[in-house]
């Protein structure tokens, strides 16, 4: 055993592999990535024996692959983003009613805020629609425990269990002691066993539903009694005559045994005031507590007494610890992102049981109905809640620092300095010119093409959606032009149905496949297109051109994004071509490359026109108004970042005055891996 | 329990920073949690690491630190700086990188981004309360070490050499040994020694 410092991610890679797990399969997408890559990197280094590793082509071949080995016997590990799940979710509503031999993990991580996602959907509501029960957890500690329970539960009950943690687990670090080695569990000798039951039929489906039913009421009462998983709902008293230094200090991580409540003596008033929290808000809620705690120490008062429930396995809900958690409260306040499931479910309970109890949360704008918490909300909503306003500071910014916030600029996220995409986007834009027409963009590093001053991208919807998109675009404004992005990684997930739809419909559209070499976004992943597997054997890379020849593409250009004159060229010619074209712009993510000798301003000849800024817009390129120069005169000059720019040269082909002294791209555009 | 908050640009190295922080406060037997901006927002956007130190035993839970409460705040950027400082606790310390990193929205803003206004900006906003503001030459120091590789080893060797956050340059030497790829331990050590002269003169 060694202590690590590790991502939320990175742990929960190593739990499993403790767990024994035989089969890891998922597609990248944020916050969810790194479990993933560490298997394979644990994998690599010989540290964990007997397991298969992969990135899948998507989502639902990621799950579908696990179910089958899940079939065998062996415990499987399913891994996405929340929206991956949408991909993944016509395997999961058939395969809960199948049922799984092999403990069955789906790891799916949700983003609150969102900060790198397109929608705030939450799995814990994905989990009660497709009747899957689902851990939640409030540190990286309890996930690392919820993801061993996780493969017991499912083994026990036959049935699929999701890991739900968000971000701010997923991307926390810090130190666990972890084996050094870990050795996948044997798939049984007797491996699948064939019988009716793996095949779904409406009458088997009927059938399933009844066990499903059954086994929901039994795990929601292992949920409230079951010494494993109990312990994931943590439950205790503070306040008043309590001691709330203890209560306060009650861990959230695995470690709290079920019965750790901390139940004030006989001496003190039973508690009113209820506090419900779920994931990462359950943390805010605890260090709250206990800073509102230590406030009102110091100002030598009492919090009024409450009674505190982390909820870590929100479905099938503990309906027994509702009740033992409601008793003698009047108001309980709900603290969780994204959906009001507990507030739901607490709101239910009270229907139920006919308690008085009102529940306050998202539904009464007591908390935050969208976005993500944090610990200043938590204890600004908690010091309300409890009645000790005085205990807070004024959020408010004072003159000086309003005057100063309009100093600084805005910085979003944009496409790297030598990024080729960017030239990619050039060539479109300057190869339509007037002309009319649509810009459907994709997921990925490419759905930046949005921002000014490129302005390449007009829509965004979701995996695969700009291909088939630009066809209805096409089919109701007909006298437009359609250009689809897609990235090479995103082609492979969910671009070919699409590319099919456009041949065989016969839909005018151009599909630009933005070719870099690796899945960019989430961290320079492999996919079908490089060959490269996490197991360690290359496969030939499956090539984009002959999949669209194979699809019944005929008009297929080729360019290299970063010379424009060659880009602009191909673009017209598939612009031009009535019927689906393609363009394939190929070079490598600037990530997986080595940086050449990076471009400099002649300030003998920049004369501050700043083209070179608004036409291409890369970060390395800044303008610095005070510099002189023959040309510039008093306008001021551009100047190159030397620690940004890796020498691609777009800039020096846009520059009208030939003032940018060209740096060198690596000769060889060989894949640095 | 000891915040402190790094915030920068994507691709300049608060990621590690954070790692090297957190691993000078295991070394220590504290609790540490660290959280970290990754995915999308990286890409050259404004990023933030939040470490939380239990120096104390106390238990961490959150790991995301409130408003007003960073006792340290280490900004690579001063734009950077200045967007955090909500952060800073009344008594606490920024410490800022002064060279700017351009963003493209400045550039083709009508409104130029001077990073002397915001420096200058900064230490307005902070006269009147107890909290301290360093600015740090770091394209000097980058120069003198050889390379801007080393910004982040730079400004934690900074922070911790000017201000009582409970960890010496000694324990910075120790994390770095364990954290950073042998080939470059050589190069952030001799920043360190670096930054030491130069704080020592102060």
């Amino acid at each position: 055993m060694t202590k690590q410092l590790l991502m939320g991610n990175q742990a929960f890679a190593h739990a499993a592999l403790e767990a024994g797990v035989r089969v890891v399969a998922g597609y990248p997408g944020t916050p969810s990535s790194e479990l993933v890559e560490t298997v394979a990197q644990l994998h690599a280094s010989g540290s964990a024996e007997g397991v298969h590793v992969e990135w899948s082509t998507n989502e639902k071949a990621a799950l579908e692959l696990a179910a089958g080995a899940a079939y065998c016997g062996a415990r499987v590990l399913f891994t996405c983003k929340q929206v991956g799940l949408n991909v993944a979710s016509d395997a999961l509503m058939s395969l809960n009613y199948v049922g799984v031999k092999g403990g069955t993990v789906l790891f799916v991580a949700d983003d609150p805020g969102p900060i790198s996602s397109q929608t705030e959907q939450d799995t814990r509501r994905f989990a009660s629609f497709a009747k899957v029960p689902v851990l939640d957890p409030a540190t990286p500690e309890q996930g690392f425990a919820m993801m061993q329970a996780a493969f017991d539960l499912s083994e026990r009950y036959h049935t699929p269990v999701i890991v739900r943690p968000t971000t701010r687990i997923c991307h926390a670090s810090t130190f666990f002691e972890v084996a050094d080695t870990a050795q996948a569990r044997k798939v049984p000798d007797e491996g699948f066993v064939p019988d009716p039951k793996w095949i779904i039929f409406p009458r088997r489906a009927y059938v399933g539903h009844g066990e499903i039913i059954q086994r929901l009421g039994e795990i929601s009462r292992d949920f409230a009694s079951d010494s494993v998983l109990a312990q994931f709902n943590v439950m205790f008293e503070g306040g008043a005559a309590a001691d709330t230094d203890v209560a306060a200090d009650a861990p959230a991580d695995a470690a709290a045994p079920a019965d750790a409540a901390t139940h004030a003596d006989a001496a003190a008033p039973a508690p009113q005031l209820g506090i419900v929290a779920g994931g990462i808000s359950a943390a805010y809620a605890q260090d709250a507590i206990a800073e509102l705690a230590r406030r009102a120490k110091a100002a030598n008062m009492d919090l009024p007494a409450f009674r505190f429930w982390q909820v870590g396995t929100p479905y099938p809900f503990p309906e027994e610890l509702a009740t033992e958690f409601a008793t003698g409260l009047k108001r309980i306040l709900v603290f969780e992102e994204l959906d009001s499931v507990l507030e739901d479910e607490m709101l239910r309970h009270a229907g139920k049981t006919h308690a008085s109890y009102e529940v306050l949360g998202k539904y009464t704008h007591d908390t935050r109905d969208s976005g993500e918490n944090d610990l200043d909300d938590t204890i600004l909503r908690l010091a309300h809640y409890l009645g000790v306003d005085a205990l807070v500071d004024c959020q408010c910014m004072s003159k000086d620092q309003e005057d100063l916030m309009s100093l600084v600029p805005v910085r979003p996220p944009v496409l790297c300095a030598g990024c080729p995409h960017r030239g990619s986007f050039y060539a479109i834009k300057r190869a339509l010119g007037k002309t009319p027409a649509v810009l459907c963009g994709d997921i990925g590093c490419y759905t930046l093409g949005n921002a000014a001053p490129l302005e390449a991208i007009d829509t965004c919807l979701c995996m695969g959606a700009g291909i088939t998109m630009a066809q209805g675009f096409a089919v109701a404004e007909p006298d437009k032009k359609q250009v689809a992005f897609v990235g090479d990684s995103t082609f492979f997930a969910s671009g070919l149905p699409g590319v099919a739809n456009a041949v065989y419909n016969g839909h005018d559209i151009t599909i630009c496949v933005l070719d870099n070499s690796t899945t960019a976004m989430t961290g320079s992943q492999p996919h079908p297109g490089t060959g490269v597997t996490l197991m360690g054997s290359k496969r030939e890379p499956i090539s984009i051109e002959a999949v669209l020849r194979a699809l019944g593409v005929t008009c297929i250009h080729h360019a290299d994004p970063l010379d424009i004159d060659e880009s602009v060229a191909a673009a017209q010619k598939a612009i031009e071509f009535a019927g689906p074209a393609a363009i394939i712009f190929k070079s490598p993510c600037i990530q997986i490359i080595k940086p050449g000798v990076p471009a400099d301003i002649d300030t003998e000849t920049c004369t501050g026109c700043k083209k070179c800024i608004t036409e291409i817009g890369c970060p390395g390129i800044g303008f610095d108004a005070s510099a002189r120069g023959a040309k510039s005169k008093d306008r001021g000059q551009a100047f190159v970042d030397p620690t940004l720019c890796n020498g691609c040269n777009l800039c020096t082909q846009v520059c009208p005055f030939d003032a940018i002294v060209p740096g060198m791209p690596l000769e060889s555009k060989e894949v640095a891996r | 329990m000891i915040n402190i908050l790094l915030a920068g640009v994507g691709g300049q190295g608060t990621v590690l920073a954070a790692k090297v922080l957190a691993q000078t406060a295991q070394d220590k037997g504290w609790s540490v949690r660290t959280a970290e901006t990754i995915g999308m927002a990286q890409r050259g956007g404004n990023v933030v690491s939040h470490v939380r130190m239990g120096n104390e035993g106390e238990s961490v839970l959150s790991p995301l630190i409130a408003h007003k409460s960073a006792d340290l705040i280490i900004a690579f950027e001063p734009g950077e700086a200045a967007r955090v400082l909500p952060y800073l606790s009344p008594g606490g310390t920024i410490i800022s990188a002064t060279s700017a990193l351009q963003p493209v929205t400045a550039a083709l803003s009508k409104q130029p981004y001077v990073a002397g206004d915001v420096i200058r900006g900064i230490e307005r906003t902070l006269d009147q309360g107890g909290a301290q503001f360093i600015a740090v030459d770091d394209a000097a120091l980058c120069a003198e070490a050889g390379s801007r590789k080393v910004l982040n080893t730079i400004l934690l060797a900074y922070a911790l050499a000017c201000t009582d956050a409970g960890l010496t340059l000694d324990d910075l030497r120790e994390a770095i040994r364990t954290c950073v790829k042998p080939r470059f331990v050589g190069m952030n050590l001799e920043a360190i020694d670096i930054v030491q002269a130069v704080c020592a003169g102060r």
